[in-house]
């Protein structure tokens, strides 16, 4: 192989780890909008994920396990932000903001309570590279969600829910129940890009790991026009940057390390700056029923 | 007055639920609640020096908490004073370096620049969303991490100071040091100026056209539209005036605690004065209260840090929780209210 | 407030019942109750079988297909998936055996009014309702719609369907329904056999008393003041093309159309809302009553007073330096309450607390007060009682017998006939027809507003 071959190579593979954690959380992003619920606390709910799993490895010996409580912490936390979204009317930029602070909070608490060090979690198993089945996961998650949305009666409740909650209402059907639920999956789903950051790529945990993918993944929702593909895409498109940072490190050198680490979110700025007035939200987006 | 009485009532009960919920976790983890809740609050208010860095910390959240108000009230979320601050920080730390006039002239450049340069980084969302109706709340959480890289690569480049041992600018000359009330503390003449900006803010929203406008087109922009509001013009205002005042806030940082600029300005001052904001009712003069009690939490998650070896981000959990509570109560008393027509 | 009590109603298979009453006096919630969308407080609702409720304001996703808006929550399936062809071919069989055309496959969003409704009436009809209750079904649409409605309505009705239409157009009761209830404040007051009863009756009975009188009709000496030309405006079914009028000084000039003629279009060119071809001058100030109170004219949390100057805090005497002036919108809101009989309890109560006939006398006192010499009132009193109405209409005919110019938009033909001095019919976004006020035939201009000559 020749340098650019293999620089290629790397750039490739190193888009595809970087953009899976965005990936399942955009995909969460993208189930919770779709019903008519704007999930900011998908931030924290990655956090809680990428923590739960480490504590869960670290008890267990198991990544496995791990992923699992991940998953498992990201759907509570979907759970808390469901039920303050439906049942309690919260307003849900509010309500995720809280989430995320509390799992920040919670998470940098849990390093000194369980690990006794504040910052980093001590090193536990991790998945090796059987990471990449996680990668691969990502895109089946993906093509499962839009199964989902599009194919089944649950999807296309779930998506009447998003744009006139009270025409499935008088369809006879829940609208809160059917929005509970996609944002219970949306919080799982967060979590697993948690889980991926913490037992994937890496075995630790530390304070900040997250690093405003929560966020970025919110972009590649609006980037992505709502779609599970276009999310996925919007995703890639994100964790090409990352890697970029990664991969031109050294290589070029009047550009400083700082600016790359901005990439990721300078594209994302130029991303929603750009595609306005071609994007339509559903129309029951961020409304409470 | 059941307005007042009940803006009372929901902030003070969703901080006795919180700190309620916030015992049973201590309970929970082992910790006596006793023992957590002494070392925060001895910590925060067991003395006058305790006191006034309560009041520095209440400083460095009302700030920023003003501006995101002023945007809230807009109807525009700005997630992003986090990088308005460290922006206007920036700002006012790289000419504090340089500066070299009497003190008078001096402190009020230094202030004017944080104000122009938050300003900048929250008129750049305000500009996205006026010409593509970017949306404010990603456009300005990106800003954050924008503005983070941007102030580490200047503090570990261009501007890092020989003098310095870490990644910081040159400290500031003396002139640029804001004055100190209390003798021995680090509280300075920032809290003064914060508090007669909240007056200013509740000013302007009150009485003034620009608020009248402003709060127009955060309860009903399509009205606002067709009653003569230029929605364009006051959205980028709206969010450039918000950053500034975060940005100000990173000035009196900078001016009146650190003497000079690194990127450990703000421990995530930028987004807990959203809570601080929302728990204030997006009124500046609640928010003030908020913005104290939010003060005791910090400084005493401080102290708690370094007595207890608690990390000082625990105290996010109650301040999430305090988010989170109060706006279901919030929910609540709409609902009883509702009842009752 | 209570919004129904005590009520007692009885439908039997075949009946087609109607139950008239004023805006807010407890039709729709009623309504609700009865098809299980509302709980009520006390007493009981009984069906045998299921009850199916078409809304006024159609419950449908634009986004989503006609089967899939039909079908939500009955979805055929075929395994965990849905069996589209199946889907198609069920809501194909509904609509051949309820005798209305419609494409399975269409997505509702671009779907004339009419059209949409059919949607919405076979999502009821799907489940095979014993009782039908339809809340003011005909409000959006033309009178040949109308027809063709109730024709679907009475076949229904004949295979024994039990049906109960909640309207305000008593003209409708009088033709097809077999008994009217008329509800006030919450209470059916009476009810009588159609054919046995009369216009006049029913309405009295919805009033509780004798009909408010509209302000007498003076004469005036037009001149322009509103004049456009060749104007061009909005896209799709909303576009106008190439208008041509005069709004002349004196006078209202009524405008009356279905729906979605154009007519929110030519609203907004005339406010200057949007951008248009052609040429609108307008010879001194305007005012603008808009159409949607809550959107578009009103902060709901607002008090009276600050509401009172919504649209004049850029000029004096409202603008005093960069201050609003609290003295002058106090004055103002004050003006507005006592002249146009705002009933609130204080003006610093929220207008969200005012009832919707209140709220649109606000709008309508706050745009009127200054005497503009040109007004553009879109449905001026859409959705209020009959009070109201009244006094909206005759603050209108009273601006203009002072020698304002007058461009009435509404979809209420009794409205235009009432108060328009020169009436011009939109169809599609062009003038179907153009009656001076002793010509016009109600009949006539009913045809032009359905494409017909």
């Amino acid at each position: 192989m020749n340098a650019d071959a293999a620089f290629l190579f790397s750039l490739t593979t190193l888009t595809l780890v970087k953009a899976t954690p965005i990936v399942y959380a955009a995909l969460g992003g993208v189930i919770s909008e779709r019903s008519g619920v704007i999930n900011i606390g998908l931030e924290g709910m990655m956090a809680m994920g990428a923590f739960t799993a480490v504590v869960a490895t670290n008890f267990s010996g198991s990544p496995i396990a791990g992923l699992i409580a991940g998953i498992a912490a990201g759907a509570f936390f979907g759970f808390v932000l469901g039920l303050a979204a439906t049942k309690f009317k919260v307003d849900q930029i509010v309500a995720g903001t809280g989430i995320n602070l509390v799992a920040a909070g919670a998470a940098a608490y849990g390093l000194v309570l369980i690990f006794n060090q504040p910052g980093a979690s001590p090193q536990v198993n991790s998945l090796g590279n059987g990471y990449w089945a996680l990668v691969v996961f990502a895109g089946i998650c993906a093509l499962g969600l839009s199964w989902l949305l599009y194919r089944t009666p649950w999807g296309l409740r779930v998506r009447a829910c998003g744009e006139n909650p009270h025409a499935v209402a008088s369809a006879g059907l829940h609208p809160l129940r059917l929005r509970l639920v996609a944002v219970i999956a949306s919080g799982a789903l967060a979590g697993l890009g948690g889980a991926f950051l913490s037992v994937g790529e890496v075995n630790l945990y530390s304070d900040g790991m997250t690093a405003g993918r929560g966020f970025i993944a919110l972009a590649a929702v609006i980037f992505g026009r709502w779609t599970p593909w276009g999310a996925t895409g919007a995703a890639l498109f994100f964790g090409f940057f990352e890697a970029l940072q990664f991969v031109l490190q050294g290589r070029i050198a009047w550009l400083p390390s700082d600016a790359m680490q901005a990439l990721p979110y300078v594209a994302a700025l130029v991303a929603i700056g750009g595609l306005v007035g071609k994007v339509r939200a559903p129309a029951s987006d961020g409304v409470p029923y | 007055m059941t307005r007042y009485r009940r803006l009372f009532a929901g902030p003070l009960g969703a901080v006795v639920i919180a700190l309620v919920l916030a015992a049973l976790a201590m309970i929970v983890a082992g910790v006596s609640p006793l023992d957590g809740f002494a070392a925060l609050f001895g910590g925060a208010l067991g003395g006058p020096h305790q006191i006034a860095e309560t009041l520095v910390q209440t400083t460095s959240l009302l700030l920023p908490a003003l501006g995101i108000c002023l945007a809230f009230r807009a109807g525009l979320f700005n997630i992003g004073a986090e990088g308005q601050l460290l922006v206007g920080g920036l700002f006012a730390g790289t000419a504090g370096a340089h500066l070299n006039f009497p003190a008078v002239i001096t402190i009020p450049i230094l202030l004017a620049l944080g104000f122009v340069g938050g300003g900048l980084w929250g008129a750049i969302a305000g500009w996205m969303k006026a010409r593509f109706g970017a949306n404010e709340i990603i456009s300005t959480l990106m800003l954050n991490f924008v503005a983070a890289s941007l102030a580490s690569y200047l503090v570990s480049g261009p501007l890092r100071s020989s003098l310095a041992s870490g990644a910081e600018t040159a400290p500031l000359l003396p002139q640029g040091w804001l004055p100190v009330i209390i003798p021995n503390t680090r509280l300075t003449i920032a809290i003064v100026i914060a508090l007669a900006l909240a007056a200013a803010l509740r000013f302007v929203f009150a009485r003034t056209v620009f608020g009248y406008d402003l709060r127009a087109i955060g309860e009903a922009p399509e009205a606002a539209r067709r009653q003569g509001v230029d929605v364009r013009r006051m959205t980028w205002l709206a969010l450039a005036l918000s950053g500034a005042i975060a940005g100000l806030g990173g000035a009196t940082i900078v001016t009146g605690v650190l003497h000079r600029f690194n990127t450990e300005l703000s421990p995530g001052y930028g987004f807990t004065a959203i809570a601080v904001a929302l728990v204030g009712d997006l009124n500046p003069l609640w928010i003030c209260v908020a913005a104290f009690g939010f003060g005791i939490l910090e400084a005493g998650g401080l102290a708690m840090q370094a007595t207890a070896q608690v990390p000082k981000d625990a105290i996010h959990v109650i301040e999430g929780l305090i988010v989170i509570v109060l706006a279901a109560r919030r929910y609540v008393a709409t609902r009883a209210e509702g009842a009752a027509i | 407030m209570i919004a129904v009590d005590g009520v007692d109603l009885e439908l039997r298979p075949g009946d087609i019942h109607a139950l008239v009453g004023e805006n807010g006096a407890g039709k729709s919630t009623l309504s609700n109750i009865a098809a299980g969308e509302l709980r009520a407080d006390a007493g009981s609702v009984s069906a045998n079988g299921t009850v199916g409720l078409v809304h006024q304001h159609f419950q449908l996703v634009g986004r989503l297909r006609v089967w899939q808006n039909v079908l939500l929550g009955r979805e055929p399936r075929n395994g965990w998936m849905i069996d589209v062809a199946a889907a198609r071919k069920r809501v194909r069989e509904l609509a051949e055996a309820n005798e209305l055309e419609i494409d399975p496959d269409a997505y509702v969003d671009g779907l004339p009014i009419a059209i949409a409704q059919r949607v919405e009436l076979l999502r009821e009809l799907e489940r095979d309702p014993t009782v039908l209750l339809l809340d003011e079904p005909t409000a959006a649409l033309a009178p040949a719609e109308i027809d063709a409605f109730f024709a679907t309505i009475v076949r229904l009705a004949k295979r024994g369907t039990a049906i109960l239409i909640v309207t305000h157009k008593l003209q409708e009761v009088i033709s097809y329904s077999g008994r009217v209830s008329v509800m006030r404040r919450g209470k059916i007051v009476e009810s009588f056999e159609t054919a046995r009863t009369s216009l006049d009756a029913i309405a009295r009975a919805m009033v509780g008393g004798e009909l408010p009188k509209v302000a007498a009709r003076a004469v005036t000496a037009p001149s322009p003041c509103l004049v456009a030309r060749n104007l061009r405006a909005g896209s799709g079914s909303a576009a106008i093309s190439d208008l041509s009028f005069e709004v002349r000084t004196g006078e209202i000039v009524g405008i009356a159309g279905v729906e979605g003629n154009g007519q929110t279009t030519l609203a907004d060119a005339i406010a200057g809302m949007i951008a248009y071809d052609g040429t609108i001058d307008i010879d001194g100030s305007t005012g603008i009553i808009p159409q949607d109170r809550h959107k578009e004219a009103l902060v709901m949390n607002w008090s009276i007073v600050e509401n009172a100057v919504f649209g004049f805090q850029h000029e004096a005497p409202v603008r005093k330096g960069v201050l609003v002036d609290e003295a002058v919108a106090r004055e103002r809101a004050r003006q507005i309450v006592d002249r146009f009989d705002v009933r609130a309890a204080s003006l610093e109560v929220a207008v969200k607390t005012l009832s919707g006939g209140n709220q649109q006398k606000l709008v309508a006192g706050r745009t009127l007060l200054l005497d503009p010499q040109f007004i553009l009132a879109y449905q001026p009193t859409r959705g209020i009682d009959v009070g109201a109405t009244a006094l909206v209409q005759s603050r209108l005919m009273e601006a203009r017998n002072r020698g304002a110019a007058i461009a009435l938009i509404s979809f209420e033909l009794d409205e235009i006939l009432a108060l328009a001095d020169r009436i011009l019919v939109l169809y599609r976004g062009a003038i179907a027809g153009r009656f001076d006020r002793a010509r016009a035939d109600r009949a006539q201009i009913g045809r032009l507003m359905a494409g017909s000559r």
